[in-house]
């Protein structure tokens, strides 16, 4: 806290970042959702009932139009990606196209790539699985509106400070709002409640319908603003909620015991689910009126703060600027009298990008996400695993203490809010789970941006900081809240209130560290640019060891695009059975297909348990032996490759033929500078191994175009390297035919070029002939004649 | 000099950017230059690195922004020359540490590379005197050296592709065009492509500067291979003046068609050639070598039908292993294919038939 409080806060105007009591953040948080759940359905009730449209400058106006529907739909797509990645390996069954995951493949891969690693709701302590899903979509929206024209009023500091009118809209937002989000969002949160795999079905269709309305509404143009605001979090609350179930899903089945606990501290402070229920379809009611109520030059008005954005970062100040102000004019009814055209902007200055106070970083980094080695990948990972392993919410009130959102804590917030999810749609519990968009999105991009945003966290007043901090402040907030805090408004019918006059202290407060602040010395930050990278690297399987748990022999295949469940992986133990059972089917049955998804599953189940052993060696050998015979080249590369690498860890037997498959390969690619380099690196040893000392004779032999001497290696090959050199035998025996015709006058013999050739038979040698264009002599075809044939073989 | 203020540097820098003194400013801007031996400077590694790829990003965009204007190459120059050393160091450094990728490091240094090279190929509106066509060949030659330290080749030929075309070739600064053709010398020969090969090669050696002996062995241990698969054996003195005596033997064994002896010598220097990645280069003048072993027997036997068995028992006097008489049918096959020999194989009488003129025409005649 104290470090808190030790931030700048640059500019006055902007009080979230003040705060220096995470408390206080927490409950804007949460309210600042409800705004924006409540513009987006507002904008979908206008939608849908075509209300008249704002009177909205053709200059606004235009440019919406013009990046909506691809931005939206971007959004979502990345939504459902990320959402499809976690979920993927449980509802293998779900129809969207593999397209969809694609452009995250780092997700499904280590884990490392930056972007995504801090995101997702695995890291997220507080605002737990929702937010790094919406930091995506406001990245695009944030593109998609960069570049539209400032709107006719010029930002300004909006004069009624947020702060001021904090407390009353948050009343309002809780009375009101809240309900509307619950309607909207009810039939997403449905899913997540039942828990179990076999809700799979449900996510798609609950996204599908959540989705849905927003692409027909993004189409109708003049609206799309309107349904961009409500789109997000529509969108974002429903992919916290499925992103959410795999996790529950894995705790039912993996630790029941621990779950327990995880979900003892919810329900205390939940309604039961029946309220639930009963809550959810009141609010649905209420959302349907309540939106439509505001005034339209409101609407307006929050259109021109957002076109005057121009970045991500304005357009997420932009959006805490608003939530605050426009709850508390709703909230005193000022909404409806005040002329909304004249509203300033919120006041929107870029923040300072790389110059901050020195110790405000390195506090960052230590608390920050666990520090920055850690990294936003390796957090996430450690929230993956602490699923299972730490989920006691004992210690809620230590998270009130330490602002920093260990692993733990953030496990342990996400456990709540999947019971909320799960059990109940009880008022905090949705002030949560509103929260979770807004700060699930600035953490991305906290991720994205990387140091910038760590920066950020713990700065009081400046803009880009104050909001960073506010996320964290939030977060960590809401480890309050969730242990003390949930209480607290459960005692206040779940209604999100606090003290006015705290809000307005804490501003002050940071009014004053601001100003002190500015007096420490400046450092540039080169880091900016390496951080991501070097929290990437250092993230890898090794790392974050999982075991699985699963007990079956066979599983199908399925690319991994999100974290992998020890539900569904199998331990060592048991792919070792898997092995010899694939292997036994395959020698009975030889069937390639079945074989091959066996062995990639078995590959994938020990890559993502970091198993590199002998036994590792073992799988990819024989799935690429098998490749190998079948003439699957995609797989048998592959399994060189991994192999490469773990026979510098694992050395096996086998090296000598593999390292030989390796140089045949390289002749069938004719690749002479692979195969240098491959030459530099064999010892004396690996020369002396039969295979590699056959691959390198046939090597020369190739490379002299002594094709006697090849053709007599082909036929001699060892272990399955004829297999491999059958992939272009043909080309050289195109080439040598060539040299045989050209040379021998007046005839040879068919026998000859059979023996030569390395022919199984004559017939297949006169095939082979008879398809180049090859001419018997007239009297005795069992003779070439070699004259008239290199001409048509000139010509053919 | 080595102990200036940030102040008198920067002071410095300005003064070159401001009187557009690219050469000196570029000279202040590398990590040559003795400020960087500061030790306020000497943080940890991966900083300086990044604020050094900082700079590259930085001045390709202010690059950008000097249309009409090249003053600046020099400095591009020089910070593409520390990027990509950088990378070099880089990635030594992550291999020894048994991390990363192998060629990660320089790949990105080559896409950084890769953004300056468009910026200075696409700058068509200045006139030849102001355009930063000047600094294309420049970094190509960076480029080509990370090409071919990871050994991506292929990424070459569009470089090469842009120079061909360039009308400024040849008016470039000869170390670069020496540079230059090293490379593409080097990669024609890789291609197989060897009287081009040669060409290149040999521009490089005699234009490099009298004093870089060492870039003068470089290009020898190409251009001696591609010489004598084209017939042109180099003298002792040669070889002894740029010590670079391992091709000794196999110049002897090529030209005497001692194929145990150029057995012999490719066996005893093989890591060597291996290294330079010549080996492969070098095996093929076992071709030439069978061709004088041939031409031999043919001298001895002083006719122009050829008993086949003649050349096995030539081929077994070179401790050829295993060696039949239907491998000698092939390798006559393949010299009679290649051009080497003229003449033909008479299958029913196992004998070869020479040209009467001419049989063994000049290997510089040949292919």
């Amino acid at each position: 806290m104290a470090a808190n409080a030790a931030q700048q806060a640059p500019t006055p105007n902007w009080p979230y970042g003040s705060n220096s009591s995470g408390e206080g953040q927490v409950h804007e948080n949460p309210e600042w959702e409800k705004a924006r759940q409540a513009l987006a359905s507002i904008s979908k009730s206008q939608n849908s009932t075509k209300t008249s449209p704002t009177n909205r400058t053709p200059q606004q106006a235009g440019p919406y139009q013009a990046t909506d529907s691809s931005a939206v739909q971007q959004q979502q797509q990345q939504y459902y990606q990320q959402w499809y990645q976690q979920n993927q390996q449980q509802y293998a069954g779900y129809p969207y196209p593999y397209n969809y995951y694609y452009p995250m493949p780092p997700y499904g891969g280590p884990y490392p790539p930056g972007q995504y690693g801090v995101q997702g709701g695995y890291q997220t302590p507080t605002t737990p699985t929702g937010q790094a899903p919406a930091m995506p979509m406001m990245e695009d929206q944030s593109s998609s509106y960069s570049s539209q024209p400032p709107p006719p009023a010029t930002p300004q500091p909006p004069p009624q400070s947020p702060t001021s009118t904090d407390p009353m809209m948050q009343g309002y937002n809780s009375g009101h709002i809240r309900p509307g989000y619950q309607g909207y969002q009810a039939p997403a949160y449905q899913p997540p409640q039942q828990q179990a795999p076999g809700q799979g079905p449900y996510g798609g269709p609950g996204r599908v319908d959540a989705k849905k309305p927003n692409n027909s509404n993004m189409n109708k143009g003049g609206q799309q603003l309107w349904q961009r605001m409500k789109q997000a979090p529509g969108s974002s609350a429903v992919k916290f909620n499925v992103q959410k179930r795999p996790y529950v899903m894995a705790n039912h089945t993996f630790t029941p015991g621990e779950q327990a606990p995880g979900l003892a501290s919810p329900t205390a402070t939940n309604p039961s689910p029946g309220s639930v229920a009963a809550t959810s379809t009141t609010s649905t009611g209420s959302a349907q009126t309540r939106p439509q109520d505001w005034p339209q030059a409101m609407k307006e008005y929050v259109q021109r703060c957002f076109t005057a954005c121009e970045s991500e970062e304005d357009k997420d100040r932009t959006e805490k600027v608003l939530k605050d102000l426009l709850q508390s004019r709703l909230q005193d009814g000022s909404a409806y009298t005040i002329d909304w055209t004249r509203e300033p902007l919120p006041d929107l200055k870029p923040k300072q990008s790389r110059w901050e106070p020195v110790p405000q970083r390195s506090q960052e980094n230590a608390i920050g996400r666990g520090g920055a080695t850690r990294g936003r990948g390796g957090a996430r990972l450690g929230n993956y695993r602490n699923v299972f392993s730490q989920r006691s919410p004992s210690s809620s009130s230590s998270h009130s203490s330490s602002r920093s959102p260990s692993p733990h804590s953030r496990h342990r917030d996400r456990s709540r809010h999947h019971r909320s999810d799960s059990g109940s749609q009880s008022d905090s519990s949705m002030s949560s789970d509103l929260r979770l968009p807004l700060s699930r999105r600035q953490q991305k991009a906290g991720r994205g941006r990387g140091a910038e945003r760590e920066r950020g966290r713990g700065a009081a007043g400046e803009r880009g900081r104050g909001r960073g901090k506010a996320n964290r402040g939030r977060r960590n907030m809401e480890d309050l809240s969730s242990g003390i805090g949930k209480k607290r408004k459960g005692g206040n019918a779940g209604l999100d209130f606090h003290d006015p006059n705290r809000e307005a202290k804490k501003q002050s407060r940071a009014a004053r560290f601001h100003t002190k602040l500015r007096t420490e010395p400046l450092v540039l930050n080169i880091n900016v640019f390496d951080l991501p990278n070097g929290t990437q690297e250092g993230l890898s399987w090794d790392e974050c060891p999982i075991v699985g748990t699963c007990q079956d022999i066979t599983k199908n295949y399925l690319r991994l695009t999100c974290a992998p469940d020890p539900a569904t992986v199998r331990p060592v133990s048991v792919l070792r059975k898997s092995l010899i059972a694939v292997q036994t089917h395959w020698k009975s049955n030889q069937d390639y297909l079945y074989a091959c998804e066996q062995m990639k599953s078995i590959r994938q189940d020990l890559t993502v348990q970091g198993v590199r052993t002998d036994f590792t060696v073992e799988v990819y050998e024989t799935h690429a032996r098998i490749a190998l015979e079948k003439g699957d080249h995609e797989e048998f590369n592959q399994c060189q490759t991994q192999l490469k690498a773990l026979y510098k860890d694992c050395p096996s037997d086998n090296v000598g033929e593999f390292t030989s498959y390796r140089l045949i390969y390289y002749i069938f690619t004719k690749n002479s500078g692979d195969l240098t380099t491959e030459l530099v690196y064999l010892t004396p040893e690996l020369r002396a191994d039969p295979c590699v000392a056959h691959a390198l004779e046939l090597r020369t032999a190739w490379a002299l175009g002594n094709f006697h001497r090849f053709f007599r290696l082909y036929q001699n090959a060892p272990r399955m390297a004829a297999y491999l050199i059958d992939k272009f035998v043909e080309r050289e025996r195109n080439l040598a035919l060539r040299a045989i015709i050209k040379t021998f006058r007046p005839s040879v013999p068919v026998e000859y070029v059979q023996s030569s050739l390395a022919f199984p038979d004559l017939d297949s040698c006169l095939v082979f002939l008879t398809g180049l264009g090859v001419i018997f002599t007239p009297s005795d075809p069992s003779k070439i004649d070699c004259k008239v044939s290199s001409a048509s073989l000139t010509t053919s | 000099m080595a102990h200036i203020t940030l102040n008198q540097y920067l002071q410095q820098v300005l003064e070159a950017i401001d009187s557009r003194d690219g050469a000196f400013c570029a000279e202040m801007l590398s990590f040559k230059h003795p400020h960087v031996a500061n030790p306020r400077l000497q943080l940890s590694s991966p900083e300086e690195k990044s604020m050094h790829l900082h700079c590259i990003f930085t001045m390709c965009s202010s690059f950008q922004a000097h249309k009409e204007e090249n003053w600046a190459l020099p400095i591009m120059f020089a910070a593409t020359l520390d990027l990509r050393i950088f990378a070099n160091n880089a990635e030594q450094q992550l291999q020894s540490k048994g991390k990363g990728k192998v060629g990660d490091m320089l790949e990105k240094a080559a896409e950084q590379l890769m953004s300056c090279f468009r910026v200075c190929a696409s700058d068509n509106r200045a006139g030849i005197d102001d355009s930063k066509k000047w600094g294309m060949l420049f970094l190509i030659n960076q480029l080509f050296k990370i090409y071919f330290k990871i050994n991506k080749l292929h990424l070459c030929k569009p470089l090469i592709r842009a120079i061909d075309s360039s009308n400024l070739k040849d008016d470039y600064s000869t170390a670069q065009r020496v540079t230059y053709k090293y490379y593409v010398g080097r990669k024609a020969m890789f291609d197989s492509d060897f009287k081009q090969a040669e060409e290149y090669l040999a521009f490089s050696f005699t234009h490099c500067h009298r004093s870089c002996q060492r870039n003068k062995r470089l290009i020898l241990i190409y251009l001696l291979p591609v010489k004598m698969l084209l017939g042109h054996m180099p003298t002792h003195q040669l070889l002894k003046k740029y010590d670079l005596m391992q091709f000794a033997d196999v110049t002897k064994a090529v030209s005497e068609g001692n194929l145990l002896l150029l057995n012999e010598a490719l066996v005893k220097h093989e890591t060597f050639f291996i290294r330079c990645g010549i080996f492969l280069i070098l095996e093929k003048l076992k071709i030439i070598t069978y061709r004088n072993l041939f031409k031999k027997v043919y001298h001895l036997l002083k006719t122009h039908q050829l008993p086949l068995d003649a050349f096995l028992v030539a081929l077994k006097m070179m401790k050829v292993e295993d060696v039949d008489i239907d491998e000698v049918q092939c390798i006559l096959a393949n010299l009679i294919y290649m051009g080497h020999i003229k003449g033909y194989i008479s299958h029913q009488h196992q004998k070869l038939v020479v040209s009467k003129q001419n049989p063994f025409p000049p290997l510089s005649s040949v292919s």
